[in-house]
């Protein structure tokens, strides 16, 4: 058996007093698309942001591809990565946001080109060709030159979605990519999503868009106070929840 | 921007209005038979503008706008270095480096720039000499303090260290106006601290720190007239140089007015340009600049091709 991409096991952090994650067990296999649901403050966004160590968490042990998040074991011993090392962590890791965060001072393709150049070391011409694809498959490709802010949201998340690929990410988080969005706007960015799960990516979507999950997760997660409550098949979760928080849950969304 | 033309023009009238009243008042005064005292108040007025004139391109007044420019460029240029390394310090984690940055801040924004001049004009009756080397052990070299520290390298230490506490709360104001998701982009593409500051924060922050600085530099373009006081001839001192020789104050005052003046102007030219370069992606477009906007209003008015607008 190969390792799983994704494999936490008792994740826990708290904010002050104030416990977000109580002990949360996952594992996303390779080639997978995991989706988080759950009523907001469940803590699904802060556990996506443990995965590539943007929080870091308190107690559990978190692996990506088999190696652990932000630690380095030695013996029995956990020792904290420095700066560097975490940077090298989670430029293998993807990650879109809710609200995008392009950079508004560059151009669509700069906003594709700066990490590769500068976090990779890759040649110029050599990640500005990698661009353009990259744009002409999110579908943008007459948007090079344009900046976020001439940009619409859903055109801004796609642009987003080509940067995070253009590091050549294993794994990709996408933290409720569409929640921002105008109506009309969501269904553009879930096919560039729904093509890339088709392509192999794996995959950890935090998302209130059900009808992707039923259809493109292969596992989900129900999270609720801190803690896994129900995971399985979504197909089969999301039409007969066994538990009556999932129900209540499905009943508020639906 | 209305008021300031008002006023403008209400000064310019006042000082103009002045001569043909005079002549008038001369004609009348003469009429009347007293002609020598308002003759005499009018030829002042006009040896009053004639003196500006004839000083106004004096070569000494050259050599002290000339040290006036390097006081004020070398001055910013030690005030924001030391404003982005205080700011960036500010926003460490450590606590001996942040505070340590906020003491330097406070000391040197808590002083009149005026005192620091004049401590550093006088810091050799302090400490003569400067020994460098090893405590206890042999020293490498001595400086005099009291040659090192000349007008000039008193004023500029001063002028650049005060700066560098304002620049400092500048930078940082600028810093906390970037949205704090931009820096977790930068961090999840795996960039590092410095990297995200420098390719991301910084440029965006650039934007909400140029404008206060460019009225900095304004402000040091004046501030570096308190140069005056320990012998600088910048130029204000060369202007009351001749001042002293001649009893022609006020003209002369009015002539080192309309060169700072002059250089204000350049500089309020060149930080629109320097704003307008910063705004790139901020808004949809570029703001016009003072040329395009008067070529677009002429274009209103039915100058020139009219399909240019779309």
């Amino acid at each position: 058996m190969t390792t799983p991409m994704v494999d936490a096991r008792g994740i826990s952090k708290s904010f002050g007093s104030l416990h977000v994650l109580s002990g949360v067990d996952l594992t996303v296999e390779r080639g997978q698309v995991a989706c988080l649901i759950g009523p907001s403050g469940s803590g699904k966004s802060t556990f996506l942001r443990c995965i590539n160590h943007l929080e870091k968490h308190d107690a559990g042990e978190l692996r990506v591809d088999g190696a652990l998040v932000g630690y380095r074991q030695s013996g029995n011993k956990l020792f904290e990565l420095n700066d560097r090392q975490i940077c090298a962590e989670r430029s293998q890791i993807g990650m879109v946001f809710q609200r995008f965060n392009l950079f508004p001072h560059l151009t669509a393709l700069e906003n594709i080109t700066i990490a590769p150049q500068r976090v990779l070391g890759k040649k110029g011409p050599e990640t500005v060709r990698r661009a353009h694809e990259l744009l002409e498959r999110v579908g943008l490709s007459d948007k090079a030159s344009s900046y976020p802010s001439q940009l619409s949201g859903g055109q801004q998340q796609r642009v987003a979605i080509a940067r995070a690929l253009a590091m050549d990410p294993k794994l990709m988080l996408f933290d409720e990519p569409t929640s921002a969005l105008d109506p009309e706007l969501v269904g553009e960015v879930l096919d560039v999503m729904r093509d890339l799960a088709e392509s192999g990516m794996t995959m950890v979507v935090v998302t209130h868009e059900m009808g992707f999950a039923r259809e493109v997760a292969d596992v989900a997660y129900f999270l609720d106070e801190g803690v896994v409550q129900e995971w399985g098949n979504p197909r089969e979760m999301l039409v007969s929840p066994r538990t009556q928080r999932l129900a209540g849950f499905l009943s508020k969304v639906l | 921007m209305a008021l300031v033309a008002v006023a403008a023009a209400m000064l310019i009238n006042t000082l103009l209005s002045k001569v043909p009243t005079g002549l008038e008042e001369c004609h009348q005064a003469i009429v009347n038979g007293h002609a020598h005292q308002v003759c005499a108040s009018t030829m002042r007025w006009r040896f009053f503008w004639d003196v500006v004139g004839n000083y106004i391109f004096d070569a000494s007044l050259f050599r002290g706008l000339w040290l006036t420019l390097e006081l004020t460029v070398c001055a910013m240029a030690i005030g924001i270095t030391l404003g982005v390394i205080t700011a960036v310090m500010r926003m460490s984690p450590n606590r001996i480096v942040s505070s340590s940055a906020w003491l330097f801040t406070w000391f040197f924004r808590g002083t009149p720039v005026y005192v620091q001049i004049l401590f550093w004009f006088n810091i050799a009756f302090l400490y003569p000499t400067i020994q460098f080397g090893i405590p206890f052990g042999p020293h490498f070299f001595t400086v005099n303090v009291l040659t090192l520290f000349t007008g000039f390298v008193a004023a500029l230490t001063a002028l650049g260290l005060n700066e560098g506490a304002y620049m400092s709360e500048i930078v940082r104001a600028g810093f906390k106006a970037v949205d704090e998701g931009q820096i977790e982009a930068a961090q999840a593409l795996g960039m590092t601290r410095l990297q995200t500051m420098w390719r991301i924060t910084l440029p965006q922050a650039m934007r909400v720190i140029i404008p206060p600085t460019g009225n900095e530099l304004i402000s040091m373009l004046k501030t570096s007239s308190l140069a005056s006081a320990i012998a600088v001839t910048e130029l204000l001192k060369s202007t009351s140089n001749i001042a002293s020789r001649t009893f022609q104050t006020m003209q002369l005052l009015i002539v080192a007015s309309l060169w700072y003046l002059t250089v204000t102007t350049v500089l309020s030219i060149g930080q629109f340009y320097v704003e307008r370069h910063f705004a790139k992606g901020s808004s949809r477009s570029t703001p016009p600049t003072p040329l395009q906007r008067i070529k677009q209003d002429l274009r209103r008015l039915g100058w020139g091709n009219r399909e240019v607008r779309s």
